[in-house]
C-alpha cells in the first residue's frame, strides 16, 4: 500500500512492490494509471470506468441570463460615446479658450477618438452583431460618436480655429490686376 | 490696474522690437564712405618737414584734413549749408588755419593738427570782400579783413579786434583786395569801375590812414580778375583791350605804368582774358618777383621784375595748369603740359631762372573716363641731398582728387562727386557663367529642336560645368581657410562680379550733380566703374530709369539717363550698361524739342527693354525704343495709357490720354491758385511696390480691405503766406488716371519743409506746426470697408465708392532731413519708415507707431490688433538708429530697394557721406542666427541617430532572446 506504485504496466513488472503483492496484474486502461495512483491514497483502489474524464466538460447550453448579459454589455458599447461627453465638456470648460499647448492637445484628442471610432464602425458593428437590437445600437453608437466630433468642432470653433470668417481667407486674396497705367509727375 | 495691464503691453511690444547690432557685427554689413566736396582752397600743411596732411576747404562749406598718404579723411568740420556756411577765406600760418564764414560773419582760426577750435570771433555785418595775414619783422601777428565799408584787424593768438576802421568813399569805391607786404602797412585797394582806383595805407599797430590817393585806370573793372601784388608793394594788371601790363608801386603811388605786351613779344589770344598768376610764399615778407601771364588756355608765361624791369624768363606752350610752390627758401614753379591724349606730365622749374629741374617729371595719366584736369596743388619738400622733391593732388573737372608721385605713381584718388548724389538706383547682378548656361540651356526654345542626344550631352556639360564650379569654389574655400582672417580679401573686381544666393548683393548706379556716374558694388563700397558725362548743365535735371533688369540673358542691361537742361528745357538721353557702364550700342533717339517728363510702361519690346514714353512741350509722345513691334503695342494699349503733369510755376496739375496716334488728349485738370499756395511735392507709388495683404484683420476677426488704388497721387501743398498764423500746409489725394480728389486735408498754423512718403493705402508726412513750435508727423490711410469692391481688377474708371479715410498726428522730437519706407519682395514684411535726422542718424521707425487705428482707450478688441493706445509723442529709441555710431552727414535721401530674402530690406543713405546697410523690419525670420549652433545641433542628431541604431539592436538581439526562452 504505501508502495510508490503508480507506474504503467510495464515498469509494474518490474517494481518490486507489485511482486511483493501479487504475480501481476492487468490493467486495461493505461490513460487512468496515473489518477488512479494518485487516488490510491484518498479511495483506495477505485478504477473509474473506461471513458472516463476528469475534466468537466463545458455547458453550452444558452441560458436567458447570458443572453441579458450580451444584450447589457452591448449596449455598454453603444453608450460609450455618449456617456464621455459630460466628460468632455467638463474638460473643455476647464481647459479654457487659449491656444497653448494643453487645450490643443485637448481639442486633438477630443476630436480624433471619434473619428477614429467612426473609422472602425465595422468592427464595432461586429462586436454587437449578437446583439438583437444591432441596429439601434449601431445608430446609437453613431449619434454619440457624431456628437464627440461635434463637440470638437464647437471647441475647434470657440477657441478660433476653425476658418469661418473672411479674414482665414485674406492671404488667398490676389491684388487685383491693374487695368491702366499711369505715370508722370512734376514737369522735370 | 488697466494701466498697470497697458505698460506692461508696453513692455511686452517694445521687447519685441528691439534692432540694435552686436559688436562683432559693426562693419559687417555696413559700410560708410565720407566725403569733402568740391575743393575751394586747399594747403598743403608745410610748417612741419614730415607732416602729412593736406587741408582743404570746399564748396560743400566742409572744412577737412586729409592724410597724404591715404587719402582718409583726418577730421572734418560741416559747416551749415547754404551761403550761411560758405567758406569766404581761407588763411594757412603754422599749425593755425583761419576761415572766414559765411559772408565774413564768423572768423574762425583751427588747430589743423586735431582739427579743434582755437577761437571764433563774429564779425559786424557786411559783405565780404577779402583777407590777409598781416606780419610784422618776420611774424604772423594778426589777419585782416576788408568788408564793403570797413576794414579790421584781428589778433591771430585770441581772435580779439584789434582796430577796425571805416574805409573813406565807400559808397563809390569798390573795394575789393586788401594787401600787405609784411612791414605792418596794410593797403587796401579799390576800384571805381573805368575810372580810376583807390589805394588807401593803414598803420598796422593803430587803423591810422597813412596815405590816400587814387590813380587813373579807365580800363580797369575788378582788381581780383586782373591784378596781383608782385615784388616790392608792386600791384600788376593786365588788360586784354590795350594788350598791355600796368604796374604801379604802391609807395610811390604816382601813375600806373603801361608795358605793351608786344614789347615783350607776347601775344594775347583773341577771345581770351589773360590773367595772371604770382605767388607771395610767407604773408610776413614780400611777395616773389616771378608770376606767371596767361596768354591763351594753353600758353603760359613766366616773368620776372627784375630792377624795374619785366623780363620774360621762359613761355610754355601748351601747358595746361600752372602752379607755384614754396619749402624752405626754394621756391618753384610746377607746369602741367599735355604729352599725349592720355597723358600729361608735370615738371618743375626753378622760380628765379626759368630753369627746369632735372628728374622732376612727373607723369599724370588722365582718366578716360574722367574730366580734364582743373587745378594743381604741389607739395614741394627738400630731399636729403637739398634738391626739391614734390607730390601733386590734381583736382579735376569731375571733383576727383588725385594725389601722384614722381614718376607718375597714383597714392590715392578721391571721388568727390559723390558728396553730391541725386539719384540712384540698384540693378540685380548678372548670374555667374555657370548659372547663365543653365539659364540658357532651359531658356532657349530652339533647344527642343536639337534632338534627344544633343539635349543629353548639353545637360551632361552643364552638370560637368557646375561639378568643376562647385571643386574651385570648395578649393577655395579650404585655400582661404589656412590664411590668417585678415589677409583674406574679398577682391570684387569686374570678372567675378556675380549675384549672391539672397540676392543681397547688387550694383549701385549713382548719378552726381557733376555729371560723373558711378557703379558702386552694394557690400563693399568699392567703385566698380565710373562714366563723366560733359557738357553737362550745372542745373540740369536728372532721372534714371532701369529699362531691362539683368534677367533676360543674353541681353545685356540697359539704364537710360535723362537729362534736362533747365534753361533750354533741351533733353537727352544717355543709354549705358549699369553692371559694366560702358554706352550701349543702341543708340539713343535725338530729341529736338523740349521734354517735360518721361513714363516707363509695364511692356516691353522683343529684346526684354521696358518702353520708354518722352513726352514733349506740345504733348506729343515718343517712344524708345521705337521699334515696329513696340508701336504696334502702343497702338493697341493706347487707350489705357494716361499720364499727368505738374506744372508748379502755373498751380496746375492735368491729366492726357494717350492716342493712337501717339498724340495725346487733356482728360482732366486741376487748378490751385498760385497766390495762395504753391505745389511742392507730388508722390505716387513706388512701381516695384509689392502689397501682400488686401486688408487688416480687425479684432473681431472681420477684414478691413485697404484702399489700393495704384494712380493715386499725394500732392502736397504750401501756403506763400508764412506768416505763422497764416500758413498752412495742404495734402491732396488724387487719383491720376481720372482726376478725381480722393481726399483733401489742410494743415493750419502749420509751414514746410514737407517730407512725404506714400505707400500701400497711406501716406506719411511732416511738417513744422508754427502753433505749438514743434514737427509733426501726420499720417493719412485710406480703406474701402469691410467688403471689396472689385477683387479681381482696379480700375480708376470704374470706382463709385469713395474710400474710408483716417487720420492721425503725432509730435516727434526732432526735424527730420529725409524720409522713405523699407521696400521688400513680396511685401510680407511690416513695414518700417527709414527717417535721416539733422544730426546724422538714421532712425527706423515702425510703421506700427503711427497708425491712424491707434485707439485712445485700449479695448479687447484693439488688444487683439495688437494697437498700442495712442500716445501723441512718438520716442526716438537709440536702439532704432540703424546706423549706430556711423553719422551720415547732410543726409539728402534714403534709397530702399529689396533683396532676395523677405525680411531684408537694403538701405542706402546719401549726402555728404554715402551708408549703405540691410535693415530687417520683421527680424530676421527667414535666415539661421549668426551665431546659430551648426556643432551642437549637428552633433546631437547624430548622438541620437546612433542611439537609435544601436537601441534598435539591442532590441532585436532582447527580442530574439525572448523567443527562444
Amino acid at each position: 500500500m504505501a508502495s510508490p506504485g503508480g507506474q504503467g504496466g510495464v515498469l509494474s513488472t518490474r517494481g518490486g512492490g507489485a511482486t511483493r503483492r501479487m504475480k501481476w496484474a492487468l490493467e486495461l486502461s493505461l490513460g487512468n494509471t496515473r489518477g488512479r495512483g494518485d487516488r490510491q491514497g484518498g479511495q483506495g483502489d477505485v478504477v473509474y470506468p473506461i471513458g472516463f474524464s476528469e475534466k468537466p466538460v463545458p455547458d453550452t447550453s444558452i441560458q436567458e441570463t447570458d443572453k441579458n448579459l450580451v444584450e447589457k454589455r452591448c449596449w455598454d458599447v453603444a453608450l460609450g460615446p455618449l456617456k464621455q461627453i459630460p466628460m468632455n465638456l467638463f474638460i473643455m470648460y476647464m481647459s479654457g479658450n487659449t491656444i497653448s499647448i494643453f487645450p490643443i492637445m485637448m481639442v486633438c484628442m477630443m476630436a480624433w477618438r471619434p473619428i477614429q471610432a467612426l473609422m472602425s464602425m465595422s468592427a464595432t458593428f461586429k462586436l454587437l452583431e449578437s446583439s438583437s437590437q444591432q441596429w439601434l445600437q449601431g445608430l446609437v453608437y453613431l449619434v454619440g460618436n457624431l456628437l464627440g466630433s461635434a463637440l470638437a468642432i464647437y471647441k475647434c470653433q470657440s477657441m478660433g480655429l476653425l476658418p469661418t470668417h473672411s479674414s482665414d481667407w485674406l492671404a488667398f486674396i490676389e491684388p487685383p490686376q491693374r487695368m491702366e497705367i499711369m505715370g508722370g509727375g512734376m514737369v522735370l | 490696474m488697466a494701466k498697470l495691464i497697458l505698460l506692461l503691453l508696453k513692455c511686452i511690444l517694445l521687447c519685441g522690437t528691439v534692432y540694435a547690432v552686436f559688436e562683432d557685427q559693426v562693419g559687417k554689413f555696413d559700410w560708410r564712405q565720407q566725403y569733402v566736396g568740391k575743393v575751394r582752397f586747399c594747403h598743403f600743411d608745410a610748417h612741419m618737414q614730415s607732416s602729412k596732411k593736406v587741408l582743404l576747404a570746399t564748396e560743400s562749406n566742409v572744412f577737412a584734413a586729409l592724410n597724404t598718404r591715404t587719402g582718409e579723411v583726418l577730421w572734418r568740420h560741416v559747416d551749415k549749408t547754404g551761403p550761411e556756411g560758405n567758406i569766404d577765406a581761407f588763411l594757412q600760418n603754422g599749425q593755425d588755419a583761419v576761415l572766414v564764414v559765411g559772408n565774413g560773419r564768423f572768423l574762425r582760426s583751427w588747430e589743423t593738427n586735431i582739427g579743434g577750435l582755437n577761437w571764433e570771433a563774429v564779425l559786424d555785418s557786411g559783405s565780404f570782400q577779402s583777407a590777409c595775414l598781416i606780419g610784422q619783422q618776420g611774424t604772423v601777428k594778426n589777419v585782416a579783413v576788408l568788408k564793403k565799408t570797413a576794414i579790421s584787424l584781428h589778433y591771430l593768438s585770441n581772435g580779439h579786434q584789434k582796430w577796425i576802421e571805416n574805409l573813406p568813399d565807400s559808397d563809390t569805391v569798390d573795394y575789393q583786395t586788401v594787401y600787405s607786404g609784411g612791414n605792418s602797412e596794410v593797403y587796401v585797394l579799390g576800384v571805381v569801375p573805368h575810372s580810376h582806383i583807390a589805394i588807401v595805407a593803414f598803420s598796422g599797430d593803430d587803423g591810422e590812414i597813412l596815405q590816400q590817393s587814387s590813380v587813373e585806370a579807365p580800363w580797369l573793372s575788378s582788381i581780383p580778375e586782373s591784378c596781383q601784388m608782385v615784388d616790392q608793394d608792386l600791384l600788376i594788371c593786365v588788360d586784354s583791350t590795350t594788350m598791355s601790363l600796368y604796374t604801379l608801386d604802391l609807395k610811390l603811388q604816382l601813375q600806373l605804368n603801361q608795358i605793351p605786351l608786344q614789347s615783350l613779344e607776347l601775344e594775347v589770344d583773341p577771345d581770351f582774358r589773360p590773367s595772371l598768376v604770382s605767388h607771395q610764399p610767407n604773408p610776413a615778407k614780400q611777395p616773389r618777383s616771378e608770376f606767371f601771364l596767361q596768354l591763351a588756355p594753353d600758353h603760359y608765361v613766366l616773368l620776372q621784375f627784375n630792377n624795374g624791369q619785366l623780363v620774360v624768363l621762359r613761355d610754355f606752350k601748351p601747358a595746361l595748369l600752372v602752379s607755384f610752390a614754396t619749402t624752405g627758401e626754394k621756391t618753384v614753379a610746377a607746369v602741367m603740359s599735355p604729352k599725349n591724349k592720355t597723358a600729361s606730365s608735370i615738371n618743375l622749374f626753378n622760380a628765379e631762372t626759368g630753369r627746369r629741374l632735372l628728374d622732376t617729371t612727373l607723369i599724370f595719366t588722365m582718366d578716360p573716363n574722367g574730366g580734364k584736369p582743373e587745378k594743381l596743388n604741389v607739395q614741394a619738400f627738400l630731399k636729403k641731398d637739398d634738391s626739391v622733391g614734390y607730390r601733386v593732388m590734381v583736382q579735376t573737372k569731375d571733383h576727383t582728387l588725385t594725389f601722384l608721385q614722381q614718376p607718375g605713381r597714383v597714392l590715392w584718388t578721391r571721388e568727390e562727386a559723390l558728396s553730391d548724389v541725386l539719384t540712384m538706383e540698384m540693378v540685380d547682378l548678372p548670374l555667374t557663367g555657370t548659372q547663365a548656361e543653365l539659364e540658357g540651356e532651359f531658356g532657349k526654345k530652339t533647344a527642343i529642336q536639337d534632338g534627344l542626344m544633343s539635349m543629353v550631352f548639353k545637360r551632361l556639360s552643364s552638370q560637368l560645368i557646375l561639378l568643376q564650379a562647385w571643386v574651385a569654389h570648395l578649393w577655395k574655400l579650404f585655400y582661404d581657410a589656412r590664411k590668417p582672417r585678415s589677409q583674406v580679401k574679398n577682391d570684387i573686381s569686374m570678372e567675378n562680379l556675380s549675384r549672391d544666393e539672397f540676392n543681397l548683393q547688387k550694383m549701385m548706379v549713382m548719378v552726381t550733380a557733376s555729371g560723373k556716374l558711378f557703379g558702386i558694388d552694394s557690400k563693399t563700397g568699392g567703385i566698380l566703374w565710373k562714366h563723366y558725362l560733359e557738357n553737362i548743365p550745372s542745373n540740369a535735371a536728372f532721372k534714371l530709369m532701369v529699362q531691362r533688369t539683368t534677367a533676360h540673358f543674353p541681353h545685356p542691361p540697359q539704364c537710360t539717363l535723362l537729362i534736362k537742361d533747365k534753361d533750354t528745357g533741351l533733353a537727352s538721353l544717355h543709354v549705358f550698361n549699369p553692371i559694366y557702364g560702358k554706352m550701349s550700342h543702341v543708340s539713343p533717339p535725338a530729341l529736338p524739342q523740349p521734354i517735360l517728363q518721361s513714363l516707363m510702361l509695364p511692356f516691353m519690346d522683343q529684346d526684354y527693354a521696358k518702353v520708354l514714353l518722352l513726352i514733349d512741350d506740345q504733348y506729343k509722345v515718343s517712344a524708345f525704343p521705337s521699334t515696329k513691334y513696340v508701336l504696334q503695342q502702343l497702338q493697341e494699349m493706347a487707350s489705357s495709357i494716361f499720364f499727368f503733369l505738374v506744372d508748379s510755376n502755373q498751380g496746375r496739375l492735368s491729366g492726357y490720354r494717350l492716342r493712337t496716334d501717339l498724340s495725346t488728349e487733356q482728360i482732366w485738370e486741376v487748378a490751385l491758385p498760385t497766390e495762395t499756395q504753391k505745389i511742392v511735392s507730388v508722390k505716387g507709388k513706388k512701381p516695384n511696390e509689392h502689397v501682400h495683404s488686401q486688408g487688416r484683420v480687425m479684432g473681431d476677426r472681420s477684414v478691413l480691405y485697404k484702399y489700393l488704388n495704384p494712380n493715386l497721387l499725394a500732392v502736397v501743398t504750401e501756403s506763400t503766406d508764412l506768416h505763422q498764423e497764416r500758413s498752412f500746409v495742404g495734402i491732396i489725394l488724387i487719383d491720376g488716371v481720372t482726376g478725381r480728389i480722393i481726399h483733401e486735408a489742410v494743415q493750419r498754423k502749420a509751414r514746410g519743409p514737407v517730407h512725404v512718403v506714400h505707400s500701400e493705402n497711406w501716406v506719411v508726412y511732416e511738417y513744422w506746426s508754427t502753433k505749438s513750435r514743434r514737427n509733426e508727423f501726420s499720417v493719412i490711410e485710406l480703406y474701402e470697408g469691410m467688403e471689396l469692391y472689385n477683387s479681381t481688377a482696379f480700375s480708376s474708371l470704374d470706382r463709385p465708392l469713395v474710400p474710408q479715410v483716417l487720420q492721425q498726428s503725432y509730435i516727434f522730437p526732432s526735424s527730420i532731413s529725409t524720409m522713405e519706407a523699407t521696400l521688400t519682395e513680396k511685401g510680407i514684411t511690416s513695414r518700417h519708415l527709414l527717417i535721416g535726422l539733422p544730426s546724422g542718424g538714421i532712425l527706423s521707425l515702425p510703421k506700427m507707431f503711427l497708425d491712424p487705428r491707434r485707439p485712445e482707450m485700449a479695448s479687447e478688441q484693439s488688444r487683439e490688433e495688437n494697437l498700442i493706445p495712442y500716445a501723441p509723442e512718438l520716442m526716438i529709441r537709440t536702439e532704432w538708429f540703424v546706423n549706430y555710431n556711423q553719422t551720415v552727414s547732410r543726409v539728402r535721401g534714403i534709397y530702399t530697394a529689396p533683396s532676395g530674402l523677405e525680411s531684408t530690406c537694403l538701405v542706402v543713405a546719401y549726402g555728404l557721406d554715402i551708408y549703405h546697410t540691410r535693415v530687417y523690419p520683421s527680424k530676421q525670420f527667414d535666415v539661421l542666427k549668426d551665431d546659430y549652433d551648426y556643432m551642437l545641433i549637428s552633433s546631437v542628431l547624430l548622438a541620437l541617430f546612433f542611439a537609435t541604431m544601436i537601441s534598435k539592436r539591442l532590441a532585436e538581439v532582447k527580442l530574439l532572446n525572448r523567443a527562444w526562452r
